[in-house]
This record gives structure tokens, sequence and C-alpha cells, in this order.
């Protein structure tokens, strides 16, 4: 009785927490896409891809916690008004369709251009 | 940078954009263009599944348009032409709604003689209901108020 009820509580110790465990059980479930964020990551490079001058000056940088994948995206500096838009028109969208691409992964996102 | 771009062009440029990215998504579509006029080109992309890509009050679909356009301008050294997106029919369908509830309203405004204001609404709502206004007898439109709270008044003629 004891070892039996003390294996899932060390399984909790271990991933101290819930919303992780949660979300990895949400992506086991899906089958087709192992890794959390997939179409979101692919979606952010295609956009970016598209928009800009230099791609291959693009880095994205992924960070999942809690069901929410974080997208840091450093440019060339030529092409930061390009990504930002006007009054951040262009970043907005890039948020929207990304965020709509996180909903098919089951996870929320967020994108932060950095200025370096 | 390519020089000036004719519509078709701009328009070819933007449906591969479109389809390209409803291939990242994963979803069959049947993505296509149509010249409205002679300065408007709209990519339809028709399909099951694009309600994703629609989004609440098709704020998606409107950031995808968005997308579309700044692509394409970045392929263009000049001034580019209106470019519509329409995905799964939504703005087809959303017309066809404004363009019911603009006839009512102007039906309520012609008996009643009383104008009426409407709910702020977007630039694309804002010029279907002016159109359609326009085309009935008896009633004008104007815009008030600042956007993105900018709302039409549908009222008798003068």
């Amino acid at each position: 009785m004891m070892a039996d009820g003390a294996e899932p509580v060390d399984d909790v110790q271990e991933d101290g927490d819930v919303n992780r465990v949660d979300a990895e059980v949400a992506a086991d479930d899906d089958a087709g896409n192992r890794r959390a964020g997939g179409t979101s990551l692919a979606v952010v490079r295609y956009l970016l891809d598209a928009i800009v001058a230099e791609p291959e000056a693009v880095v994205i940088d992924t960070e999942e916690r809690s069901g929410t994948v974080r997208f840091r995206i450093h440019v060339a500096p030529d092409d930061m008004g390009r990504v930002i838009g006007r009054r951040g028109r262009v970043a907005q969208a890039i948020r929207t369709v990304v965020a709509a691409a996180g909903a098919r992964d089951g996870v929320s996102t967020s994108v932060d251009i950095v200025d370096d | 940078m390519e020089e000036r771009l004719t519509l078709e062009e701009q328009g070819e440029a933007a449906r591969v954009f479109v389809a390209g990215l409803l291939e990242q998504f994963g979803v069959a579509a049947d993505v296509g263009t149509r010249t409205l006029d002679e300065e408007t080109v709209e990519v339809t992309a028709t399909g099951s599944d694009l309600g994703l890509l629609v989004g609440p009050r098709g704020a998606t679909l409107a950031a995808v348009q968005d997308l579309a356009r700044t692509v394409v301008q970045r392929q263009s050294v000049s001034r580019t032409d209106r470019i519509l997106v329409d995905i799964g029919g939504y703005r087809e369908k959303r017309s066809a709604a404004l363009r019911r509830f603009t006839q009512g309203v102007a039906d309520e405004v012609l008996a009643s003689g009383t104008e009426r204001a409407l709910e702020p609404m977007s630039a694309a709502d804002r010029k279907v209901v002016h159109d359609t206004a326009n085309e009935i007898d008896g009633v004008q439109t104007r815009s008030e108020g600042e956007e993105p709270r900018r709302y039409i008044v549908i009222e008798l003629a003068d």
C-alpha cells in the first residue's frame, strides 16, 4: 500500500509544475506533432522569411513554459522597420496569425521582436 | 526589389504567400485570385477547416490580409493596389449580412424620418455600408468619430 501511494507523489515532486505536466500530456496526444508549438514555430519562420530582406539574419529563440511558447525574434537592423510596421501593425498581425497557429498545437504564444 | 508590379503580378504574389501560409498551418485549401476592379485584386482560399484562419470576428483573416499586403509591398518599389484576402468565404458572407442589415436600417430611417447611428466598424465594413446605402433612394450616410471607434450614421437624403 505504501509503495503504491508513494510512486505518483514522487512524479509530482519531480515535475513540480502541474501545468507543465498537462502540457506534456496534451502534446503527447497530438501524435502528428510531438514538439509543442511546432505549427507556430513553422508559421513564425515562414512569415519572417516572407517579410524581411535578409532571411539568413533571422534568429528565433523559442522558450516553452506552462503551455506557452515564447518566441524572441532577432532580425537584421534594416529589417526591424519591416517586421514592426507602421504603428506596430505588422508585428501585431504576426502575433495574431502565430496565436492561431499556436491554437492548432494547443499552446498560447507570445512574440517579442528584440532590438539588439 | 522589382519594378512596379501589374495588378495580376501583385495578386499572384499575394496568392503564393497565402497558399504557403495555409500549407504551414497544415490545412488543405484551394487558393486563387480574382480581379474585382482595375485596382483591386482578391485572394480567395476555400476549403474545410479554415475557421482558425478567420478567427473571432475575422481578426485572423484581417491579420493575414495585412501581412499579404506587406509581403507584396516588399516586392514592389512603387505603391501597390488594393489587395483583399478572403478565407472560407468569410468576407463574402460578412458583406452579404452587412448589406441586408444596411437595407433594414435604411428602411427604418425612411419610415420614421429619424437618423440612425450604427455601431463602430472597420473601414472595410463601412465601405460596404456606404456603398449599399448610397444605392437606396431617399437615404444618405456620413461617418463620425475617430478610429477605431468611427461609425456611420444613416439619415434621410437632403
